[in-house]
C-alpha cells in the first residue's frame, strides 16, 4: 500500500528536496524550529475557537504577544482537550493580509474608501433612520451567526427598532430540519452516541464535519461494540468507524424512513405505550405508514429489500438504546424538496424507538440561562417577521423562526419590503445558492452594512463595511452550552489589536446605539458578563481564568412531554395541514429528476474548512492544493462511461454554469452523484482563494423547499466531461 | 532513558490533518511543509468499498537509514531513541531524504505557496533536512508532543515501549499494531492500528 501510494508523495519529497535557501515569514508558532524549546514567559489564554461555528474550548498560549500554540481546552464539552485542523488555521487570522483595518464606504465610483468611525456612524445611523420613518422598522433586517454576543448587541439593536427581522446563516445549513424538528419533537434533541447499540447516521458526518467531541462518542461507541450505519451517497470520513455503508440514491433518505417505520410498527418492534400515551394522533400515523414497504423504499432508495429491514429491526430490537442520529446540514439540513418531512421522520422513528430523552436515545438537554442587567430597556412591540416564519396564513408559516428564510432576501427587496439590512459573521451572497441572484437583491438595499475582518462577497456590494477585530483580539459574551454537565464558556482577548482602528462586534454596535437614541437599551460587555455570571451564582474572574465553567447537571432522564402545539409527540402535525400540507409526513419526490447520462450535484463539508471563508486561510488553503480536495467525485463507472481519469481536467456545467475542475474517480460513490465540498468557488477578492475551485451555489437555482422555505441546495443537475474531449 | 513510540490507530482516523497542522505550528512550518503526510487507499468496487487512512511522518527507526548515510553525524539518535538533528551539523546534502523508507525527511526551503506573507518576525531557515522530533521539547518536559494532544479522536497513543505497563505498550499488545514495512528492517517505533 505505502509503495503503490507514493507516486505523488515522491513528487513532493523531490521538490521540497532540491528546494533552495530562505524563507516565507507567514506563521504563527515558534520562530525557528532550532528554537522550538526557546518560547519565554509563555502566557495560556482561555478562548473559544472561530474555525467553525462549534466555539470549542482551547486555550492560547502567548510569547511576547504573539500566538504561538493553541490547544484543546480540556474543560469545553466539545473540545474535550482537543483540537482539529481548522482550529490551527484560524489561529492565524489576526495576522492575515487581507485585514481590514478602518471603515469603509462606498463612493459614487463603486469604490471604497477609508472612513473615519464617527462619519461611519453619522451616517449609517441617520440613513437608518430615514428608512425606518419612511418605510417602517420592518423593512430593516439583520443577518448573523447567532451566537450570545449577537443576541446582546446585533438583535437586541434590531428589536429595539422595533423589527424581528433577524436571519441566521442557517438556511443554507438546516432550517428544514429545524422546522421539521420542532414540529413533531419541539426542538433538536442529541444522539447519546456513545451510550447506543445503535446508531443511523442519515448524510451525517462526524469525521468531516467535525465536533471533537461528537466523534470522540463515536469512537466510544465502536469501542463499546455498538452497531454504526452510515446513510450517505459518498463514502464519507467517518467511514472507517462504521460498520455498514448504504449508498442510498441522493435525495431518497425519507423513503428508507418511512420503510423503516413500516417495519418498525409491521413487525411490533415499536414502542407502543410510548406511542399511544405520548404520541398525537399516532393511529393516524400507524394507517399511513401502511403503504410504505421495504420493496417500495427500495425502488426508490436503490438499497435492498434485506438491508431496509435489517436496519430497521437493528434499531428496533436494541430500542430504546437505538438512534437515527440528528444531523447538521447533512442530507436533509436544507437540500432537497422533502427535506422538512425527512427531519419529521427522523424525529418520528426516534419516537417509535422510545429513545426521547433516555440514556442511548435523543437527548432534550438545557443550557444555563443567562441573563441580562436589570436596568436596561427592554424592546416594545415587533413588527411581524419580513418572511412570515410562524405566522399562520404565511407562505412559510411552517418555517422556524429561531432561523428564518434567509435566502429570500433578495425577493423581499424586489417586491419592496426590505430596504436596509446589517450583516456581521456571515456571507449570505456567496453561501446561498445562485449568485447573480443573490447579489442583485443585497444591492438592491438602500442600506447594506456588513461587519467583518475581510472582504467577503457580501461585503463587496455593501454600503459601508467596518472592521471587526478577529476572534483572538476581542473577548466576547458570557455564552452557555447545553448537555448532561451544562457548561458556561467565555472567549477572552489574548493578543492586542493588530490594526488598532478596529473595533469589537459589540462595540460597534453599541456606539452606532449612542449615535442613534438608543443607548438605554446597552450596556458594556463586562458589566454584561458579570451580571450573566452573578446571577447565574458563578465567578467571572474564574471564568476569566479558566474559559469554561462546569455546572451541576439538571437534566433527568425520561420523557418530559414536548414544545409542540399538542405538547405531545406529534405524529400528525396539525399546522401542516393548516399550511396546506398532510398532518402526517409522506413521501415527497425531489424536485428535480437527474436525467439520463447528468448527476445530481451533492454536497458536504470537508474537514479542515468551514464555510466558504476557511478557503482564505494559507495553511488550510495549502492542504486543499496539496491533497486536490477541490475535486469533484465521480463514480468509477460513471467515469469509465465518459472518459474520465482520475485526476483528469474536467468540465461541469449546467444552464446556470460553466467550470473546470479535475476529477477524483473513485468506487465510494452512488453512481448518480457527483459530490463537490461546498467550501470552494470564492469570488472575492482575497489573497488566497482565487482560482480556488468551484462553488455549488453556482449551479443551483434560487428556489425554495416548500415547506421551510430552505434553499433546496442539492436540487440540481449538472453535466459533467472531460476537459478538451 | 526510555525508548519512545507512537501507535496511531487508523480505524479511527478521519484523515482531519489536525496533527499535521498542529505540528507546522509547534515546529514554526511554513504553509508547504509538513512532517506528516497522508496516503489514501481505496479497496473494492462499488458499493462495498473500503477507504484507509494512513498519516506518515518519521517512524523513529531503531536502525535509522538516515542516520547511517548522514556523512557529518547531524542525524542521531537520543538517549531517549528519538531520531534528532544537530541543525549545526548538517550541511544539507540531503542523503538521509533519499534514504529514509518513509519520504520522512523535509528540507527546508522558500515557500511553493508564496503569495503574501504575514509578518516578517526575523525567520530565517538554514536549508537544513529537518524531521519530526516526537516535540522533544514538549515530551522532555513531561508532556505530549503535538500531533498527539490535538488528536480529536484520540488515535494517536505516544509513550515508552521499553515499559510493559505504558498505555502504548498495552495498546500495542491488545490492539495487534505493526509497524510500517517492518520488512525494510530499520526497526520502526510507530505502530499502526489498520
Amino acid at each position: 500500500m505505502l509503495k503503490s501510494k507514493m507516486t505523488r508523495r515522491t513528487f513532493l519529497k523531490a521538490s521540497a528536496i532540491t528546494g533552495v535557501v530562505a524563507a516565507s515569514a507567514s506563521y504563527v508558532g515558534r520562530g525557528n524550529i532550532s528554537d522550538a524549546s526557546s518560547i519565554q514567559d509563555a502566557e495560556k489564554i482561555p478562548n473559544l475557537c472561530n474555525g467553525c461555528s462549534s466555539r470549542c474550548g482551547m486555550t492560547v498560549t502567548v510569547s511576547d504577544g504573539r500566538v504561538v500554540r493553541v490547544d484543546g481546552n480540556p474543560l469545553h464539552s466539545r473540545s474535550r482537550g482537543t483540537l482539529c485542523g481548522r482550529a490551527h488555521g484560524a489561529a492565524l487570522l489576526a495576522y492575515h493580509p487581507d485585514r481590514l483595518t478602518e471603515p469603509l464606504k462606498k463612493n459614487e465610483n463603486g469604490e471604497f474608501e477609508p472612513i473615519s468611525w464617527e462619519q461611519a456612524y453619522k451616517e449609517i445611523g441617520e440613513k437608518l433612520q430615514t428608512i425606518i420613518n419612511e418605510h417602517g422598522p420592518d423593512s430593516f433586517a439583520y443577518f448573523q451567526n447567532p451566537k450570545r454576543v449577537q443576541r446582546l448587541y446585533g438583535d437586541r439593536f434590531v428589536e429595539a427598532l422595533g423589527s424581528a427581522n433577524i436571519f441566521s446563516h442557517n438556511a443554507s445549513c438546516n432550517l428544514s430540519r429545524d422546522t421539521g424538528f420542532k414540529h413533531v419533537l419541539g426542538g433538536v434533541p442529541s444522539g447519546d452516541v456513545a451510550n447506543a447499540k445503535v446508531t443511523l447516521f442519515i448524510g451525517r458526518s462526524y469525521g468531516d464535519g467535525i465536533r471533537p467531541s461528537q466523534l470522540q462518542n463515536l469512537v466510544t461507541a465502536k469501542d463499546n461494540g455498538s452497531k454504526i450505519y452510515i446513510v450517505d451517497p459518498r463514502l464519507n470520513s467517518t467511514s472507517n468507524l462504521a460498520d455498514e455503508w448504504l449508498p442510498i440514491k441522493p435525495g431518497t433518505d425519507l423513503a428508507l424512513l418511512l420503510a423503516i417505520a413500516n417495519v418498525l410498527i409491521e413487525e411490533n418492534l415499536y414502542d407502543k405505550e410510548f406511542c399511544e400515551e405520548h404520541g398525537n394522533r399516532f393511529e393516524d400515523f400507524e394507517r399511513e405508514m401502511k403503504q410504505y414497504t421495504p420493496e417500495w423504499a427500495s425502488d426508490k432508495t436503490d438499497l435492498s429489500v434485506d438491508v431496509i429491514k435489517q436496519v430497521a429491526r437493528d434499531l428496533g430490537e436494541n430500542r430504546p438504546k437505538a438512534i437515527v442520529e440528528q444531523s447538521w446540514k447533512g442530507a436533509f439540513g436544507c437540500n432537497y424538496e422533502n427535506s422538512t418531512e425527512t427531519a419529521r421522520m427522523v424525529g418520528l422513528v426516534n419516537a417509535l424507538l422510545g429513545n426521547i430523552n433516555v440514556d442511548g436515545g435523543m437527548l432534550f438537554t438545557s443550557g444555563p440561562s443567562l441573563e441580562s442587567p436589570d436596568n436596561l430597556k427592554e424592546p416594545g412591540e415587533l413588527k411581524p417577521r419580513v418572511d412570515g416564519a410562524g405566522i399562520k396564513g404565511e407562505k412559510w408559516y411552517l418555517a422556524d423562526t429561531a432561523k428564518g428564510v434567509g435566502n429570500a432576501v433578495p425577493d423581499f427587496v424586489k417586491e419592496g419590503k426590505l430596504k436596509a439590512a446589517f450583516c456581521q459573521h456571515h456571507n449570505p451572497v456567496r453561501n446561498h445558492p445562485d449568485y447573480e441572484v443573490m447579489k442583485e437583491g443585497y444591492e438592491g438595499l438602500d442600506l447594506l452594512v456588513v461587519v467583518d475582518i475581510w472582504m467577503s462577497e457580501t461585503a463587496e456590494v455593501a454600503d459601508y463595511v467596518l472592521p471587526e477585530s478577529s476572534w483572538l483580539e476581542r473577548t466576547e459574551a458570557v455564552e452557555g452550552l447545553g448537555g448532561k454537565t451544562p457548561t458556561v464558556n467565555l472567549r477572552v482577548q489574548a493578543i492586542d489589536k493588530i490594526h488598532p482602528k478596529t473595533k469589537n462586534f459589540s462595540e460597534i454596535m453599541s456606539e452606532l446605539a449612542d449615535e442613534m437614541g438608543l443607548s438605554d437599551y446597552f450596556t458594556d460587555l463586562e458589566t454584561e458578563n458579570r451580571t450573566a455570571c452573578e446571577k447565574l451564582g458563578i465567578s467571572y474572574d474564574e471564568l476569566l481564568e479558566q474559559g469554561t465553567i462546569q455546572l451541576e447537571s439538571t437534566w433527568e432522564p425520561g420523557y418530559q412531554g414536548s414544545n409542540t402545539e399538542s405538547g405531545k409527540v406529534e405524529f400528525a402535525c396539525q399546522a401542516f395541514e393548516d399550511a396546506g400540507f398532510t398532518a402526517v409526513p409522506k413521501w415527497v419526490e425531489p424536485k428535480v429528476t437527474i436525467p439520463e447520462g447528468e448527476f445530481r450535484l451533492i454536497h458536504g463539508k470537508q474537514n479542515i474548512h468551514s464555510h466558504t471563508y476557511s478557503t482564505n486561510i494559507p495553511k488550510l488553503a495549502q492542504i486543499s492544493k496539496e491533497y486536490n480536495l477541490d475535486s469533484v467525485w465521480i463514480n468509477k463507472k460513471r467515469a469509465d462511461e465518459l472518459g474520465i481519469k482520475d485526476g483528469d481536467p474536467v468540465i461541469i456545467e449546467n444552464e446556470m454554469h460553466t467550470g473546470k475542475t479535475t476529477a477524483k474517480v473513485t468506487e465510494a460513490i452512488h453512481p448518480e452523484a457527483a459530490f463537490y465540498p461546498s467550501h470552494y468557488g470564492s469570488r472575492a477578492s482575497l489573497t488566497y482563494n482565487d482560482d480556488n475551485g468551484l462553488s455549488i451555489n453556482d449551479y443551483t437555482p434560487h428556489q425554495y423547499e416548500a415547506m421551510s422555505g430552505a434553499p433546496n441546495m442539492m436540487e440540481t443537475s449538472v453535466q459533467i466531461k472531460k476537459d478538451g474531449a | 532513558m526510555a525508548r519512545y513510540g507512537m501507535l496511531i490507530d487508523t480505524i479511527k482516523c478521519v484523515n482531519c490533518y489536525a496533527c499535521s497542522l498542529a505540528c507546522q505550528t509547534q515546529n514554526g512550518l511554513p504553509d508547504d511543509e509538513n512532517f506528516i503526510y497522508f496516503l489514501e487507499k481505496e479497496e473494492g468496487t462499488f458499493p462495498n468499498v473500503k477507504r484507509d487512512f494512513l498519516p506518515v511522518q518519521c517512524q523513529h527507526c531503531d536502525e535509522p537509514a538516515c542516520e547511517e548515510v548522514c556523512p557529518t553525524g547531524a542525524t542521531y539518535k537520543d538517549e531517549d531513541g528519538i531520531v534528532v538533528l544537530d541543525n549545526s551539523k548538517c550541511i544539507g546534502c540531503k542523503y538521509c531524504g533519499v534514504a529514509c523508507p518513509y519520504s520522512a525527511r523535509v528540507q527546508l526551503h522558500d515557500s511553493m505557496y508564496k503569495k503574501g506573507t504575514y509578518e516578517d518576525a526575523g525567520r530565517e531557515y538554514n536549508y537544513t533536512v529537518e524531521k519530526c522530533r516526537f516535540c522533544k521539547e514538549l515530551v522532555d518536559n513531561g508532556e505530549q508532543p503535538a500531533c498527539v494532544t490535538t488528536c480529536i479522536s484520540n488515535a494517536r497513543i505516544f509513550g515508552d515501549l521499553d515499559d510493559p505497563e505504558s498505555e502504548l505498550s498495552k495498546a500495542i499488545v491488545e490492539k495487534k499494531a505493526k509497524p510500517l514495512r517492518a520488512d525494510l528492517g530499520t526497526k520502526p517505533k510507530i505502530y499502526y492500528v489498520r
